[in-house]
């Protein structure tokens, strides 16, 4: 039943605690949240709201309070839960001293990927993620935000994860690099890899995830697929009469059916009734505030 | 097996970007090419007439004699170099390989692979311990060869400055990993180790302090440090010794400077642990 789902947390609680005064910051408040396998699973919530503290902890760099976090039935906790994970940090600072491909070598080493493999995925992992093969000797102190962006999702690839964590994965690319990185990740989807994404950008979210959850002061405050928060909860009716097209906005089917029979008994023609949706950004604005 | 390597090998590649490596490479070497070319040996219808070392002639009737108190004595001038300024500089510049790899952005990524904490911290210490070790080889390996080739005294007592130099650099190198993993701080992991080398001679002198100091908790305070922190000095003594051919002694040195850096090493193992990134 667990093994069902990629991830799974409960209550799980980060509070930091200053070493000299002892003052508590609750970063995580009791998350308990469950990300299908296969899904594309965006985690949105304004700075601070404690999402980073949440991968942090679903990787175990970050040690929880309290509650738990399972990767596919496993304990974070265990080294060996880790193994299906694919992460790219937000602010991630790769060693200087690497090139390109002895940065990938070394963190699929760490993956436990064997050598005769590694020389084969390292030359096709820089092509997947948009990098020219011959950046591969270089040193990773001479490549641009956006080409360490590339080089480091290629790292989070290099094992072939089932379960991508990738912390604002665009960030310094620019928009044909942003597409290519979509593109790869959706390349990864239709293989069946659980993509969970930690990002501000609402757009890229909406894009791309088909699952999200609103972080706001370490809850979740909202949770749902896209569709069905971004799906309207009206109706709008335009009909015309001999003034000229007018619009209604109504709260319901029952309503709209009402207003329907009420003006063509009026003597109006029916122009079009649409439902009424709203963007990602409207429905987190509203989730965020609403619990301010 | 795969991870631990690629954990030595990737503290080998930043001991080399970092002119670590090279640095102590380079000064072992330069050492060894000394010895190398210093020593002059004349050679006479075949046989050894004079040897010309440091400027100082050993022949006539005692020359293997002069010859192997000669050899021995350069030994022991190894011995202490690395024991001082040999042991002082490889924790200066290995210091920084511990804090490094716990910078933010870093850590997490190696968090994030299937490898535990432990197995981490442990691969970057051998690395260390190795980058440190290959220089350490190089040096005394080196002069023993030269001065067993060019005389033909093997003195295999100096060899013994080998494991020990390694053995108290390692726990030396626990004090390093500990202040490394609380403050990573480069600055801080250099100071304690370089401080208890310090103390190390002085904290030696006990029987002395004991008739020197007036009271009595100022005397148990001594040996208490005496006995709890590592003998780098007194190590380095016995290495001296068995040098010259003077035997090893109390082991006690060795076993409980062990005791210290295991002790050392467990607790920032313990702290590593625990520590959020």
């Amino acid at each position: 039943m667990t093994a069902e789902l990629a991830i799974e947390t409960t209550d799980l609680r980060k509070v930091f605690r200053s070493r000299w005064s002892g003052k508590e910051v609750c970063a995580v408040e009791n998350i308990s949240l469950r990300v299908n396998r296969g899904t594309t699973f965006g985690l949105l919530g304004p700075n601070g709201a404690g999402k980073t503290t949440f991968v942090k902890m679903l990787l175990s760099a970050c040690i929880p309070t309290a509650g738990t976090a399972r990767v596919y039935g496993r304990d974070t906790k265990d080294p060996e839960a880790r193994r299906p994970i694919g992460y790219l940090p937000e602010n991630h600072r790769f060693p200087t001293y690497f090139t390109g491909a002895g940065m990938l070598d070394f963190y699929a080493a760490l993956s436990g990927v064997d050598a005769a493999k590694r020389r084969k995925l390292i030359p096709e992992l820089f092509e997947r993620v948009g990098l020219d093969p011959k950046w591969m000797d270089v040193r990773v102190g001479k490549y641009s935000k956006g080409m360490l962006q590339r080089v480091g999702l290629a790292q989070a690839l290099i094992h072939s994860p089932s379960l991508l964590v990738l912390d604002e994965p665009s960030d310094g690319v620019d928009p044909v690099g942003r597409r290519q990185i979509r593109d790869v990740l959706h390349a990864l989807e239709a293989q069946g890899v659980t993509i969970f994404l930690n990002s501000h950008l609402l757009q890229e979210v909406e894009l791309f995830c088909r699952d999200v959850a609103i972080v706001n002061k370490g809850r979740v405050v909202l949770e749902g697929t896209v569709n069905d928060l971004t799906a309207g909860k009206g109706y709008k009716l335009v009909a015309m009469n001999g003034s000229g097209p007018k619009e209604w906005n109504l709260g319901s089917r029952e309503e709209a059916n009402g207003k329907i029979d009420d003006l063509r008994r009026e003597g109006f023609s029916i122009e079009s009734l649409v439902p009424t949706t709203s963007r990602l950004e409207d429905v987190f604005i509203e989730a965020v505030q609403g619990k301010k | 097996m795969t991870a631990t390597f690629a954990l030595i090998v990737d503290t080998f590649r930043e001991a080399m970007a970092r002119k670590i490596f090279w640095g102590l490479f380079g000064l072992s070497l330069l050492m060894v090419l000394f010895f190398l070319f210093i020593m002059k040996i004349d050679v006479v219808e075949g046989a050894t007439a004079t040897i010309t070392l440091f400027g100082q002639t050993a022949g006539g009737e005692h020359r293997d004699m002069a010859v192997d108190k000669l050899v021995k004595q350069v030994h022991s001038s190894i011995s202490t170099f690395l024991y001082s300024f040999g042991m002082f500089l490889a924790v200066f510049a290995s210091a920084g390989l511990i804090p490094s790899v716990l910078e933010p952005g870093r850590i997490e990524v190696m968090l994030s692979k299937p490898i535990s904490r432990a197995h981490l911290l442990m691969g970057r210490f051998i690395g260390n311990v190795l980058v440190v070790s290959c220089n350490i080889v190089l040096l005394v390996g080196g002069v023993w060869l030269i001065f067993g080739w060019k005389t033909g005294v093997w003195s295999p007592g100096f060899l013994v400055a080998i494991p020990s130099t390694i053995f108290v650099f390692s726990v030396l190198l626990t004090v390093v990993v500990l202040a490394g993993v609380l403050w990573e701080s480069t600055a801080v992991s250099t100071m304690i180790p370089v401080v208890m080398m310090i103390l190390s001679p002085i904290l030696a002198q006990e029987e002395t302090a004991r008739k020197l100091l007036s009271s009595e908790w100022s005397r148990q305070l001594w040996l208490f440090l005496y006995v709890a922190l590592p003998k780098v000095y007194d190590v380095g003594k016995m290495t001296l010794d068995i040098t010259l051919g003077q035997g090893a002694g109390s082991w006690w040195p060795i076993w409980s400077s062990g005791a210290f850096g295991i002790l050392v090493y467990g607790a920032a193992q313990w702290i590593f642990e625990k520590r959020d990134f």
